[in-house]
Parts: structure tokens; C-alpha cells; sequence
């Protein structure tokens, strides 16, 4: 029992909780300077071959979704609880008995930081004690104060707010539900296994005079397929849409076309294709026509590579990369209605347009987040700026009053606003005198 | 942006910059040839400085239409504004002149990097359109600059005890203890705001991004920093760890504000990086 009494105060500890917010430092440095979520390869060929092993060994090519990051984690959790569990019954008993004159005369060595003549009740009125308390201990006359005592929760509430905020973190991360879509206006797609179908009513892109974009817009309808209900909205980047319990951003965009497949004068297939997709032919899949960019106002660049001169519609133009069993037969710039032949098989692309990516999300936990951030702000507010303080007088037998105090934090400042208002009482009363 | 209001803030930049390098000097005079009156008139021209600065941000805020906190150059010469706008008033607060001659070169070398920064005026692209920059980048500003100060209280900290046998520097900067808690202060003020940055960010990312933590390289230096920070603060009120020992860390601390700052925006690019 005892070495569980051990090892629990050990976990609970501030070394233990210094010791994982240095673990979490290095391991939060680690994930940004490498980078994270490429493929293996790409570790093994951009570091030397021990850096690259040890990274992917260590899962440090996905630092944040690690087992040790998670276990890291977990523990500062439990540090964060039991520290908390420890801590909630001595604040409370602090916060009942133990601010008592009784209690802090009993504590003071008797060394004051000021000295006062006259009514002591204006030294704690000058340093902003309103309920001043009087009696006599050992037969000397004694004057008490405290002030915020909330303040005392302050640390213990930044811990609470921390530990929702993980908490919310965790729980949506476990369920919440990410979709995206991507389509031209027109188009209506199934949105994952969710039940729902996302058409893409229109989409609009907001230029300025000097070409740089103002807004993207998608104006979009949700339909249920189960029982056909639609609801529809705009959606534009910084304003999400809400449908259905789920949120609907306008992520990014790019450029899509048509594109007619045709065997001989038969035309094969006929569909929209965005800019980095690929499509097989019908009846040859060996065979895969990828539209890899394109340029609305094509020009060569000075290093003889495609390039567009504005975003507007100028001149058109596709670059494509055809396919044969995986190897390359042939990669160009094409225009508008310019056909392709190989062998039988002839590609067209035409009628570019602008298409939009929906990210769909339902997250549960988002407000639990967000009720941690802001039980975190005031809890910190109330730790560094409603500071317990406590001030106290004692009559000398010169009948003057000795006054000391206390401040949870910044005992200094405190001692010194102590002095100086103590100073100006005093000249204040000599300038009456005299 | 109208021509008349980029001369207007060139001007008042160029003579801000001209004001903190003065400051400088008289607080460096101040201190080296142990003139009272220079440090007094340091402080003044700092605080002339400060009302050129705040001058020459809301010319451009005027003439761009918008809050000039957007880019490289906007964010940093608010930045130097807010180290200023603190180091201001905490020297009003607890009334050492020599706060001002170890913030000043800290605001300066900040205003420097904000000018070489470009100054073009861009239009706002959409994610950034939105009510929540103004509060993100104003209490990173007001955290930040919070940061500065602790950073040259604790360096005054540092120097203060190397400094023993002149009387002149024992009598102008307070006492270890004091020095102390004003940094504990200043770090307190602006581990407060940091965190507020950190909250607004995620609210804004959820509305921009679609997540409100995405491991961005910048979201992940701000939480280091507060990791930072906590561990001074636990540091000081648990374990009683104060003086050199937190005067260092608070140094290292701002290091990492400076680097969330300006080494994550060229080095470590993510979709922070118009920030």
C-alpha cells in the first residue's frame, strides 16, 4: 500500500509533470522540423540511412499520432488529474479556516514592513482591504485582512480547463467524421457512407480590379437519401455552412474540363475531369489519359515550361500525360477541341471551369474544446490577477501599528505598495500637523 | 495604398526608428558616463517614439483600409510597437528608468528587421478576412511584447549581478528579488495573452480550416512556448526556483517567441505562411 501511496505521489508530482512537459517540448520540436505523414521513401531517401530508419523506427514521421506521443499525453492527464484530486480538498479547507488572523499572526515573525500611527483602518483602505476584521491576541490589538481569496483556485482551474481541452481533443479525434467533396456546379456526389449526397448548386469566384481574389463561394444542397430532405446554404471560405449537424467549408479550388474519350467516330465516354485526376479508357484500362494542370492564359515561361500570363480564359490549355501499362507513351499541352489520337483512341478536352473542394465535418466535441479554452483564460486571469492577499496590523505598545502582509505572488511588489502607501499616510498626517 | 499616406508612413517609421535609436544611445550614455539627466530624457524619447510609432501603424492601418497586421513587415513592426507599448508601462508601473535602456535595443533590432521587410500593401486573402485576426494578432502583439520584457528584465537580472561593485548601476536597478517578480510579471501578462492566442487561433481555424489544431508549424512553436512559460511559472511557485535559474529560462523563452516568430515563417513553412 505504501509503495502505491509512492508511486502515485510520484506520478502526481510537478517533477513528474516538468519531466513530460519537456518530453512533450522535444517531441512538439521534433514534429515540426521533420516533416510529417510522407511516405517511407521519402525518409529513406532524403536522410542518411541510420537518421531515416531511426525516424520511421521511432514513428517520428508521424509524431502526433504516435503511440509514445499518445502515452505522453495520457500521463500529463493523469498528472493533471491526481494533481488536481490531491489539491481540491486542501484548497477547499484553505479557503474555509485558513485565512484566519489567528492563523497568519501565529505564522509572523513579528517583523513589520511598515509602521503607522492613528487609525490603522486607512493604511487598509489605501491598499484596497475593504472588510477589516479586529480583535486582540496576547493582549495586543491586531487588524486583519484578506482579499481574492478565489484567486486560491486559480491554478487548480487552469489544470481543469487543460484537461477539457484534452479531452475534447481526444474525443474528436476519435469521432469525428471528416468528408470531402469536389465537383463542378451541376454535379452531385455521395458524401462518404454518411447517407447524404452533396450537390453543388453553383460556385463563384469573387476577383478584385487587380486580379487577386476576394472570396470563393459555393452555394450547395444537402439532400438525405434515405428520405430525400434537402437543405441548402452558401458556403464561402471563414464562413462555414451548417446542414444536417454537419459543417460545410469551401476548402480550395482548381480547375476542371471535359473530357470525351472516343474509339474510331464512337464516343466512349464523356466526363469532367479536375486538374491532377486520371480516367482509363472504357475498354482498354491499360490505357489512362492524367490531366496534370491547366493554364487559362498559356504562354512558355523563360525557362521554356508552361505557364499561364493572367487567370483569365485567354487561351486555354491542358497539359495531359498518357498512359500505357504504367509507362509513359506521351505528354503534352493541348488546346481546346484539339484531339489526341493513339492507335484508335482519340481524347478531347473543352469547356474548362473553375471546380470547388467541400471539406464536410461533424465533430461532437468541438464546443467540450472550446468550454476548456475558456475555463483555461479565466482561470489563468484569476491565478495572475485576482492574487490572494492578505494584510494585517498589530498595536506595539508605543500604540502604533505594525503592519505586515502577504501576497501569493509577488511578495516584493506587495511589501513595496506597502511602504509606500505607508509613507504617504505618514507625510500626509505630518502636513495635517503641521 | 493612396501615395500621400506611404510617404506619410515612411516618414514616421524612418523618424520612429530614428527616435528608439536615440533612446538607446542616452539610456547607453545613462548608464556609461552615469548622466541622471540622460536617462530621463531616454525615457521621454522612447515614449515620443512610441506615439511616432503608433502614428505611423495607424497611417497605414488608414491608408490600407484595414488593421496593418497581416504580413511580415505589419506584424513586425507591431511587434516593436508591442514590446514598446509594454516596456512603457510597467517603467510606469514600477518606475525604473533602466528597464528602458535594456527594452530599447530589443524594440530596435525588431523595428530593423520590420524594415527590410517589403512594405507593399496586398489586398487580404480570403482566410484572412475575418474578424478574428484583429483579435489573434493583437494579443500575440500584446503577448509577445510582454515576452520582450521579461526578457530584458531578466538580462538586467543577469547583468545586475556581475555588476556589484558599481554603485551606480546597484542604485538604478532595483533589487534581485524585485527584478525577479517584475519578470514573473511580465511573463505572467504575457503567458495570460499567449494563451489567448493560442484560443483565438483555434476558434478562427475552425471557421477558416475546418480543425481548430492542425500541427501547423506555427500552432506547434506557440504551444512550445507555453509549454516554456508553464514550466517557468511551475517552476517559480512550486519549487521556490527563482532568480538566476528563472532569469535564464525567461531569456530562453523569449529565444522561442523570436524563433515561433521569425524562424518558423522562413523555415519551417505551413499554412501559416503569410503570417
Amino acid at each position: 500500500m505504501k509503495k502505491i501511496k509512492q508511486a502515485a505521489a510520484r506520478l502526481f508530482s510537478m517533477r513528474t509533470a516538468l519531466l513530460i512537459l519537456s518530453l512533450l517540448i522535444i517531441a512538439c520540436i521534433a514534429g515540426s522540423v521533420i516533416p510529417q505523414e510522407e511516405i517511407e521513401a521519402y525518409y529513406r531517401g532524403y536522410y542518411p540511412d541510420t537518421v531515416g530508419a531511426f525516424i520511421l523506427l521511432m514513428g517520428l514521421d508521424d509524431v502526433f499520432h504516435c503511440w509514445w506521443f499518445v502515452v505522453l499525453t495520457l500521463f500529463l492527464c493523469v498528472n493533471l488529474l491526481g494533481c488536481n484530486l490531491l489539491r481540491f480538498p486542501l484548497l477547499v479547507r484553505r479557503v474555509q479556516t485558513g485565512f484566519s488572523p489567528e492563523r497568519r499572526l501565529a505564522a509572523w515573525d513579528g517583523t513589520p514592513e511598515a509602521v503607522v500611527d492613528g487609525q490603522p483602518e486607512r493604511l487598509f483602505a489605501r491598499m484596497g482591504f475593504r472588510r477589516v476584521q479586529s480583535g486582540a491576541r496576547d493582549g495586543q490589538a491586531y487588524r486583519y485582512a484578506v482579499r481574492r481569496r478565489a484567486g486560491v483556485w486559480g491554478a487548480w482551474l487552469t489544470h481543469l480547463g487543460m484537461l477539457i481541452i484534452i479531452a475534447g481533443f481526444a474525443l474528436g479525434q476519435m469521432y469525428t467524421a471528416k468528408y470531402t467533396v469536389y465537383g463542378v456546379p451541376g454535379q452531385t456526389k455521395p458524401v462518404g457512407d454518411t447517407g447524404y449526397a452533396l450537390t453543388i448548386d453553383d460556385f463563384r469566384v469573387d476577383l478584385r480590379e487587380d486580379e487577386t481574389v476576394e472570396q470563393y463561394t459555393a452555394r450547395l444542397t444537402l439532400t438525405d437519401t434515405a428520405t430525400g430532405e434537402r437543405r441548402s446554404g452558401e458556403a464561402s471560405v471563414n464562413h462555414p455552412l451548417s446542414l444536417f449537424g454537419m459543417k460545410l467549408y469551401q476548402n480550395s479550388t482548381g480547375w476542371a474540363a471535359q473530357v470525351q474519350i472516343w474509339k474510331g467516330e464512337a464516343l466512349l465516354e464523356h466526363a469532367i475531369l479536375c486538374a491532377g485526376e486520371h480516367m482509363a479508357v472504357p475498354d482498354l484500362e491499360d490505357l489512362v489519359l492524367a490531366f496534370n494542370a491547366f493554364y487559362p492564359d498559356y504562354v512558355t515561361g523563360a525557362d521554356g515550361m508552361p505557364a499561364t500570363a493572367t487567370s483569365q480564359l485567354n487561351d486555354p490549355a491542358y497539359l495531359y500525360t498518357l498512359y500505357y501499362q504504367g509507362k509513359v507513351l506521351g505528354m503534352n499541352v493541348l488546346r481546346s477541341d484539339e484531339r489526341i489520337t493513339v492507335e484508335d483512341y482519340s481524347f478531347v478536352f473543352s469547356d474548362p471551369q473553375t471546380y470547388t473542394l467541400i471539406q464536410l465535418k461533424h465533430d461532437p466535441f468541438t464546443w467540450l474544446a472550446g468550454i476548456g479554452g475558456l475555463v483555461m483564460v479565466l482561470a489563468l486571469f484569476l491565478a495572475f490577477y485576482l492574487r490572494t492577499e492578505e494584510l494585517w496590523a498589530v498595536q506595539q505598545e508605543d500604540s502604533r501599528w505594525a503592519f505586515a502582509g502577504y501576497s501569493q505572488k509577488g511578495g516584493v511588489l506587495f511589501r513595496d505598495a506597502l511602504r509606500e502607501k505607508a509613507a504617504q499616510l505618514t507625510d500626509r498626517e505630518g502636513e495635517k500637523n503641521e | 495604398m493612396n501615395q500621400m499616406f506611404v510617404q506619410a508612413e515612411s516618414v514616421l517609421l524612418y523618424l520612429t526608428m530614428v527616435l528608439y535609436l536615440a533612446a538607446m544611445i542616452l539610456y547607453f550614455i545613462f548608464f556609461a558616463l552615469k548622466r541622471e539627466r540622460s536617462g530621463r530624457t531616454a525615457g521621454w524619447t522612447l515614449l515620443l517614439g512610441f506615439v511616432c510609432h503608433t502614428a505611423a501603424l495607424a497611417v497605414r492601418g488608414v491608408g490600407a483600409g484595414r488593421l496593418p497586421l497581416t504580413n511580415q513587415y505589419e506584424f513586425a513592426a507591431s511587434f516593436a510597437w508591442g514590446i514598446c507599448l509594454c516596456a512603457l508601462l510597467f517603467l510606469w508601473r514600477f518606475r525604473f528608468q533602466a528597464l528602458g535602456a535594456f527594452v530599447s535595443p530589443v524594440i530596435l533590432l525588431v523595428i530593423g528587421y520590420a524594415a527590410l521587410q517589403s512594405r507593399e500593401v496586398r489586398e487580404l486573402m480570403p482566410a484572412l478576412q475575418s474578424n478574428w485576426l484583429a483579435v489573434h494578432v493583437f494579443t500575440a502583439i500584446i503577448s509577445y511584447g510582454a515576452f520582450g520584457v521579461s526578457f530584458a528584465v531578466s538580462l538586467m537580472f543577469l547583468l545586475r549581478g556581475r555588476m556589484r561593485d558599481n554603485p551606480f548601476w546597484q542604485q538604478h536597478i532595483p533589487e534581485e528579488q524585485k527584478l525577479d517578480t517584475v519578470s514573473y510579471r511580465a511573463v505572467s501578462l504575457g503567458f495570460l495573452f499567449l494563451t489567448f492566442v493560442i484560443i483565438t487561433g483555434a476558434i478562427w481555424a475552425e471557421s477558416a480550416w475546418g480543425s481548430y489544431w492542425s500541427w501547423d508549424p506555427k500552432e506547434t512553436w506557440a504551444l512550445i512556448t507555453w509549454f516554456i512559460y508553464a514550466i517557468y511559472l511551475h517552476q517559480r511557485i512550486v519549487r521556490g526556483w527563482k532568480d538566476k535559474a528563472a532569469a535564464i529560462f525567461a531569456v530562453l523563452g523569449f529565444i522561442c517567441v523570436i524563433f515561433t516568430y521569425i524562424g518558423v515563417n522562413t523555415l519551417l513553412p505551413g499554412i501559416h505562411s503569410y503570417a
